[in-house]
């Protein structure tokens, strides 16, 4: 991959070999990748210290190499080079590969040891260090759940190297599976029920481009807590997003009125007013996720006859309707909008005031017509009284 | 003279009568003010309203309670038509018949000027009595499908579940149809052609006398009462009426309690569940190749045992591995030669699980 010239290549490794007088001319092979982008000033004065990333990988690219905590635990100091060359941040950067010391700020050899007396101290104390080009990540990320669990005590909430990775980072969502992947290292009861669910197989699967992933619904760094009112109020618009787009659902032979059907039936109507008056006071009517299921959503398909199916929807409504029996779920009449094969019923009444109504109104109207044409015509023409 | 006679008044309703119609005036006006934004939920005007009435549950709870004030009204209502019916002998006044049909024709063709005369009406005309009728049939249809609204479960295990929904259309059909017959016939027929003050009042004017009520109105000049049970017998009515209205409206009232508290629909708040958020290291139920198989692009043992796990120069094949699952463990916690040991933060051991299945799975390659 390196393009620059072999001399340059050579020349680091001369510095750095003569430099520290260790003499491992397979080790300054390994190093290549460090060269290319370290020396700006090829020679170095005395006294200075050599921040080269190939100064830090002549003791860090040792793979037995650990640094032993207060805490009694280990943190492996040891960085394969190519790793952190094949990262976002080596090669590939298009701000130009990173040095050691751009994310490890000031560190200098040798080392003055820190504080930190445990592996997790040492991490928090260092992921700040991101916030120095990420900015915009960072806030997000203090304003998350991640960022609030960890004001409150909870140190194994995730930083950013805990999704990143801290020297191979990758593009985290290459491929797309990538990103549930991570967010499965920590939650892995939920990732566990998510990748069994029709979404979560599909990419899974087949690395599909279109079921969400965890951040599709939750968010990436500005991460909501999904415990709150206000986020149950507004869940249907997170499920909206795909299941209301009909390019997407027409792939798939999904009908976009779920949505639709949704709000005009009852649950939908209620919670789309609280969700429009204040979504922070809690409802006790139904959201998408309450039927369907959070994170193990499976497809209709998959629960077999339409007696088990059946079955299973009685249980679903009594979950909130515990006293419903087998009519009960009808009551809801599905996503499809009404019709006369589906609901007839329903579908007649509807007809019927679609035409009642109009007659009846109409009928009124123009009866009251004539009585004023008849007053009019009075006053213009005759004096006489009415029924005299 | 002729002065006198245009103003002169002429009694038409009872403070009994001025009452019942306050009542349902203040319900039918409150249960469309906190019905219709419920039909138009999805309209801005009806969000605004709702948010005036102080949000949807409080909209609900108001609606409920002019309902319960309107069927209340209603079994007051039949108590006083039985009494009139049949204690006093009254004549049923407000059924249409025949005759409102041909005093309806009639007005039509002489509005049109088809025809010379006003038709004469009676006490209550064609129009009222529409009205009337308009207000039983609707109050029933309303009462009937609201109670399957309000009672949903209780409803279902008599009727299919479909009537709820369908109940609901013809609940909002109905309003729509009783707001709009008031705001069109009402309003033009007691405010508009001419202010009749009568329902609050107890008065008619002479003019509206002799349009609307010349029948009437000719009988009263004429002197005629309409024919009613004797005083005597009204007194011995009135003995039996008593306890009999006590029995049935005991009944009626006990009715409208259980209407309004028969059941509790759903659950009043929906129960929190509990999840494992953190959980590093879970075992999962099975091991899924498919699972391994997405994992391994993301996982960096490929870059050096090859994209399809085939092994490269001095490194091992992975395909087809035959080893258990423990000591594919220990070899990826150890490292092995010149492979890292890998962490279980950085795959975690439910992964290796799902890995060492889909490794395993794999045909070796030839």
């Amino acid at each position: 991959m390196s393009r620059k010239p072999i001399f340059w290549k050579w020349f680091a490794v001369f510095l750095i070999v003569s430099g520290c007088g260790l003499v491992w001319a397979g080790t300054g092979l390994h190093v290549s990748y460090a060269a290319p982008a370290v020396q700006d000033e090829p020679t170095q004065q005395e006294g200075e210290p050599d921040l080269s990333n190939a100064y830090c990988l002549l003791c860090h690219q040792e793979p037995d190499r650990v640094w032993e905590l207060p805490s009694g635990e280990t943190l492996s100091l040891y960085v394969d080079p190519t790793l952190l060359h094949d990262s976002v941040h080596g090669e590939a950067n298009p701000e130009g590969a990173l040095n050691c010391v751009d994310c490890h700020v000031g560190q200098r050899f040798p080392h003055t040891v820190p504080a930190a007396q445990t592996v997790r101290e040492f991490q928090l104390e260092r992921y700040a260090t991101c916030r120095d080009c990420h900015e915009d990540q960072y806030t997000h990320a203090q304003d998350s759940v991640h960022g609030e669990a960890l004001r409150n005590g909870h140190l194994e909430a995730a930083t950013c190297v805990d999704c990143h990775g801290g020297h191979d980072i990758q593009p985290q969502d290459e491929p797309r599976q990538r990103i549930s992947f991570t967010c499965g290292k920590c939650h892995g009861v939920i990732f566990e029920q998510y990748r069994e669910s029709v979404h979560g197989s599909a990419l899974v699967e087949d690395s599909n481009p279109d079921v969400p992933t965890c951040i599709d619904c939750h968010g990436v760094h500005n991460i909501e807590n999904p415990t709150t009112a206000e986020f149950r109020t507004n869940s249907p618009l997170i499920c909206a997003q795909c299941h209301a787009n009909a390019d997407l659902m027409n792939k798939y032979d999904i009908s976009t009125h779920v949505f639709d059907t949704y709000l005009t039936d009852f649950h939908g109507t209620t919670v789309a007013l609280f969700e429009r008056e204040d979504p922070n006071v809690a409802t006790n009517k139904a959201v998408c996720f309450d039927c369907h299921g959070v994170h193990n959503i499976v497809s209709v398909e998959d629960q077999g006859s339409a007696e088990a199916i059946r079955a299973n929807l009685l249980i679903t409504c009594q979950k909130c309707h515990p006293n419903a029996t087998t009519n009960f779920p009808d009551a809801w009449i599905g996503h499809y909008p009404p019709s006369l094969q589906s609901t007839p019923l329903l579908f007649t009444v509807n007809t019927f005031y679609a035409l009642l109504i109009p007659g009846v109104v109409g009928g009124f109207i123009l009866l009251v017509f004539t009585d004023i044409f008849r007053r009019i015509r009075q006053r213009l023409f005759g004096k006489s009284k009415s029924g005299h | 003279m002729a002065q006198m006679t245009e103003r002169k008044q002429y009694s038409r309703f009872t403070p009994a009568q001025r009452f019942e119609h306050i009542v349902l005036l203040v319900s039918f006006t409150g249960l469309a003010l906190t019905g219709l934004p419920q039909k138009f939920s999805a309209e801005a005007w009806a969000q605004s309203m709702i948010t005036a009435l102080g949000g949807i549950e409080s909209v609900r709870i108001i609606h409920r309670f002019l309902a319960t004030l309107l069927m209340a009204e209603a079994i007051y209502h039949g108590g006083v038509i039985t009494y009139k019916l049949f204690v006093l002998g009254q004549r049923a006044t407000m059924i249409p018949t025949l005759r409102d049909l041909w005093d309806l024709r009639d007005w039509i063709l002489f509005n049109l000027g088809l025809k010379a005369e006003h038709p004469h009406l009676p006490r209550f005309n064609f129009g009222e009595k529409a009205e009337y009728l308009a207000v039983v049939w609707g109050t029933l249809v309303m009462v009937l499908t609201g109670f399957m609204l309000w009672n949903p479960i209780a409803t279902t295990r008599f009727l299919p579940g479909e009537a709820i929904p369908s109940a609901r259309a013809a609940h909002g059909g109905e309003a729509l149809l009783a707001v709009l017959a008031i705001v069109i016939w009402h309003m033009y027929n007691v405010h508009l052609k001419r202010f009749n003050r009568s329902m609050f009042t107890g008065k008619i004017s002479r003019e509206a006398m002799e349009e609307e009520h010349a029948e009437e109105l000719e009988a009263i000049e004429e002197g005629r009462k309409p024919v009613v049970f004797p005083q005597e017998v009204v007194v011995k009515n009135r003995l039996y009426f008593w306890p009999f209205a006590l029995v049935i409206s005991t009944f009626l009232v006990a009715g409208l309690i259980w209407f309004i508290t028969f059941e509790q629909t759903a659950i009043t708040t929906v129960p929190r569940q509990d999840v494992v958020v953190y959980a590093p290291q879970v075992t999962p139920a099975s091991a899924d190749p498919a699972v391994g198989a997405a994992l391994w692009p993301t996982i960096r043992c490929a870059r050096c045992h090859g994209d399809d796990a085939s092994g490269g120069s001095g490194v091992p094949a992975l395909r087809g591995l035959t080893m258990n699952f423990d000591d594919f463990y220990q070899i990826v916690r150890s490292g092995r030669d010149q492979m890292p040991a890998i962490g279980r933060e950085e795959i975690p051991d439910g992964y290796l699980l799902h890995l060492w299945a889909w490794l395993q799975s794999l045909q070796p390659k030839s």
